[in-house]
């Protein structure tokens, strides 16, 4: 067959409509609400799924406002969500990390839920901790999926084994106990901490400086880890003397994530650990630990062996700033993170006796049912003290967070493996800091 | 009728717009798919541009490359990614070369070997990762197991947690998944040299590593000029199965520049920093690359 004009002008007309064709048979996802029938974008990361879904079923049931839910892989969801409302097909209502608030109320993401209806008492029924994390620049952007403060797990039985009758208060303490559990030969290194490079946050080391008192930034997020504050110094030549002296903390801690250190709690091969409250539930449930009963909750050591606090974290509840059902998609949020028509907090009681999600409502701990979920798997006392003392990083307002984050595991890799001298380590926060000031100046 | 007379008597496209025309597709798929998204990374990489602060962004001309000069976590990865493909192509090459003269001779069982030696290519580098993360696992890791019941170890070690065990271990690793590929590259060369010249080497009395310094080492100087250019460029944007065995740790001891670059752009969500770490890699690679051309490419004798 001869090639003319003609016959180029169809291919390539054939070849423009391809694209289109294509595009018309796609699913439209864009910005929540195009679907026009009033249904609710939402996204979240893939936490329980499927016990999620069902929850939604139950709002739809009871509200008729349908929700379209997408569940995100948890180590994707913050770039996932970002590349979404960059592109501008962002959800409608969305879980929302305290870490990545200020960076999305920038970016333009997120709205103000202030005057909303039942907004201010949900902020005056929980825990001030979970407030300030959910505030930022003065206005509240969130409603409260979970919450949890960090704290010490040990292992009571293979304590009594070494005749330890009570946990540690101090990190001097806690060392001695764990060279105790190690010269019996129960142990070769008691202590776990999952100290792998990863894109979340370490809390257990924030959990140490904020349970001695210390912090890393001012309240104008200006690094004093390296002048006023000697706490994080001092936390960190604990650190480098129980891994690389008196070797109670396993040096393989740098090549593991959470789950491992929670698998190897679970098989008693560790005797303490520092992580969040809601892991005990599966170290003592007996169809999954062979610790079952064997594990408590302590609060964290602190340097000098006194009462100081804890840190603590906040997942939320967000308004997509572009959102075209805003009264749907609040309806929808109120449901998750506010109250029901019976003035109660259904979703967060939900999440507490499903999986043990630890809760912002300070109320709840009075509530029989929770109380009796909860003396399965933790003393309520030391479980409600800990929300008590616990509060959130003060450098979560600001948008170089994820980066000294970073720059942070990386330190205190270094500081673990003896790379890292304390001084240098904090020197090198310090630093670290002012640069990523002046970058995002 | 005059009409669909001049239709009907239209001239056939010539040889040279038949061409154009039948490449054309290519062409617009390539520039859509490859040469735009090439240039808009530039473009990128010439602005402020953080998603995390997209009022903030402008363009900022070179900005981004004259920051690279200052920095340190920059500097560093550089650095790491350096030692790294030297490490990498020196074993690389060595190994292969090795490789590739044992299965250039005849043997029983010479098929087998060579499926075997193949079978890491087809690996994917997140599950070669993942791979050697269980063979190092400081408590289940085989190769502890296979040191104790040796007798050379009395403990399990915890092999990745210094620094210089990290970069040792992960650039083994990349290593065993990219060997096949330069071992088909240099068989394939062994195999076009010309069996007579190795009878006249053997003639003239030339011994076993005259034969190979004087005829092979020639003779294969541009499949190892492919070899160096491509194992130099993977071994430059290893990222899965370094991000998989370590993440770039302990500290930065194996945060190579690819990783530093995908963490800059997907964690720091930093597209204009990101987009300018990518191109001074890509800037080194040709570099490399035409270095390497420039001092093998016209060596070596193809003349039989």
């Amino acid at each position: 067959m001869e090639l003319t004009r003609r016959h180029i002008l169809k291919l390539t007309g054939l070849g423009l409509a391809g694209p289109a064709l294509l595009s018309a048979c796609s699913n439209d996802s864009s910005s929540g609400g195009g679907s026009g029938d009033g249904s609710v974008k939402f996204e979240g990361w893939d936490y329980e799924a499927a016990l999620v879904q069902q929850n939604l079923d139950r709002f739809t049931k009871t509200s008729n406002v349908k929700v379209n839910y997408t569940p995100i892989t948890s180590a994707q969801y913050v770039q996932k969500v970002v590349a979404e409302f960059t592109g501008g097909g962002g959800p409608d209502a969305l879980y929302v990390y305290d870490d990545s608030l200020a960076a999305w109320v920038e970016g333009d993401y997120l709205q103000p839920l202030d005057g909303m209806a039942g907004v201010d008492e949900v902020y005056d029924a929980i825990y001030p901790g979970n407030a300030q994390a959910m505030t930022y620049d003065g206005k509240r952007y969130g409603l409260p999926y979970y919450t949890d403060a960090t704290c010490l797990t040990y292992n009571a039985g293979i304590l009594a084994q070494a005749g330890i009758s009570k946990p540690p208060a101090s990190l001097e303490e806690l060392e001695a106990q764990a060279l105790k559990i190690k010269n019996a030969g129960l142990l070769e290194y008691p202590i776990g901490l999952p100290a792998q490079l990863s894109d979340t946050w370490w809390s257990w080391v924030w959990a140490l400086l904020f349970g001695s008192g210390g912090n890393m930034f001012d309240d104008q997020q200006n690094p004093i880890m390296n002048t006023s504050d000697t706490v994080t110094k001092d936390v960190f030549a604990w650190l480098q003397q129980a891994a690389t002296k008196s070797k109670v903390i396993d040096p393989a801690s740098l090549q593991l994530l959470p789950v491992p250190v929670d698998n190897a709690m679970k098989a008693n091969r560790y005797a303490y650990t520092i992580g969040a409250r809601y892991a005990s539930r599966d170290y003592n449930d007996p169809a999954k630990s062979k610790a079952a009963g064997k594990i408590r909750m302590g609060l964290v050591p602190s340097l000098d062996g006194k009462e100081h606090g804890t840190v603590s974290n906040t997942r939320m509840y967000g308004l997509a700033k572009d959102t075209e059902v805003k009264d749907n998609a609040f309806k929808l949020l109120t449901y998750l993170g506010g109250y029901d028509d019976q003035k109660q907090p259904y979703t967060a009681k939900f999440w507490f006796l499903q999986r043990g999600l630890g809760f912002a409502y300070k109320a709840m701990v009075n509530d029989p049912t929770i109380t009796a979920a909860l003396k399965k798997f933790a003393d309520p006392k030391i479980y409600t003290h800990l929300a008590e003392i616990a509060k959130p990083r003060n450098v979560l307002g600001v948008p170089w967070y994820t980066e000294f984050e970073t720059e942070m595991h990386k330190v205190v890799q270094g500081v673990l493996s003896n790379q890292t001298q304390p001084s240098a380590a904090v020197a090198a926060l310090a630093q670290s800091a002012v640069t990523l000031k002046k970058k995002y100046s | 009728m005059a009409v669909l007379k001049g239709s009907a008597e239209r001239r056939p496209l010539g040889d040279n717009a038949k061409a154009w025309a039948l490449n054309a597709p290519a062409i617009a798929v390539i520039a859509l798919l490859v040469a735009y998204p090439i240039g808009y990374s530039f473009y990128v990489s010439l602005q402020k541009n953080n998603l995390k602060r997209p009022r903030a962004k402008r363009f900022i001309g070179f900005d981004n490359y004259k920051a690279l000069l200052s920095d340190q976590a920059f500097l560093s990865a550089l650095k790491v990614s350096a030692l790294f493909v030297l490490v990498v192509l020196g074993l690389t090459v060595v190994l292969a070369l090795i490789l590739a003269l044992v299965l250039n001779e005849r043997f029983r069982g010479r098929g087998l070997l060579l499926s075997l030696a193949l079978l890491p290519w087809a690996m994917p580098g997140v599950v070669n990762g993942l791979m050697w993360r269980t063979i190092f696992d400081a408590k289940t890791g085989a190769l502890n197991g296979l040191l104790q019941q040796l007798g050379l170890i009395d403990s399990y070690h915890a092999w990745l947690t210094s620094g210089s065990g990290a970069f040792l271990f992960t650039a083994l690793a990349q290593v065993w998944n990219t060997l096949p590929f330069s071992v088909i590259i240099l068989l394939a060369g062994l195999s076009t040299i010309p069996s007579e010249l190795y009878d006249a080497a053997t003639v003239d009395r030339a011994g076993a590593w005259r034969r190979f310094t004087e005829v092979t080492v020639p003779w294969l100087l541009h499949p190892l000029l492919i070899v160096l250019i491509l194992e130099t460029m993977n071994a430059f944007r290893a990222f899965d199965t370094i991000y998989v065995l370590t993440g770039g740790g302990p500290g930065d001891a194996t945060t190579t520049i690819a990783l530093l670059d995908v963490q800059t752009v997907l964690t720091f969500t930093d597209f204009g920093l990101g987009s300018a770490y990518a191109w001074v890699i890509t800037a080194i690679t040709l570099l490399i690359s035409v270095g390497y051309i420039g001092l093998l490419y016209r060596k070596g004798n193809f003349e039989v």
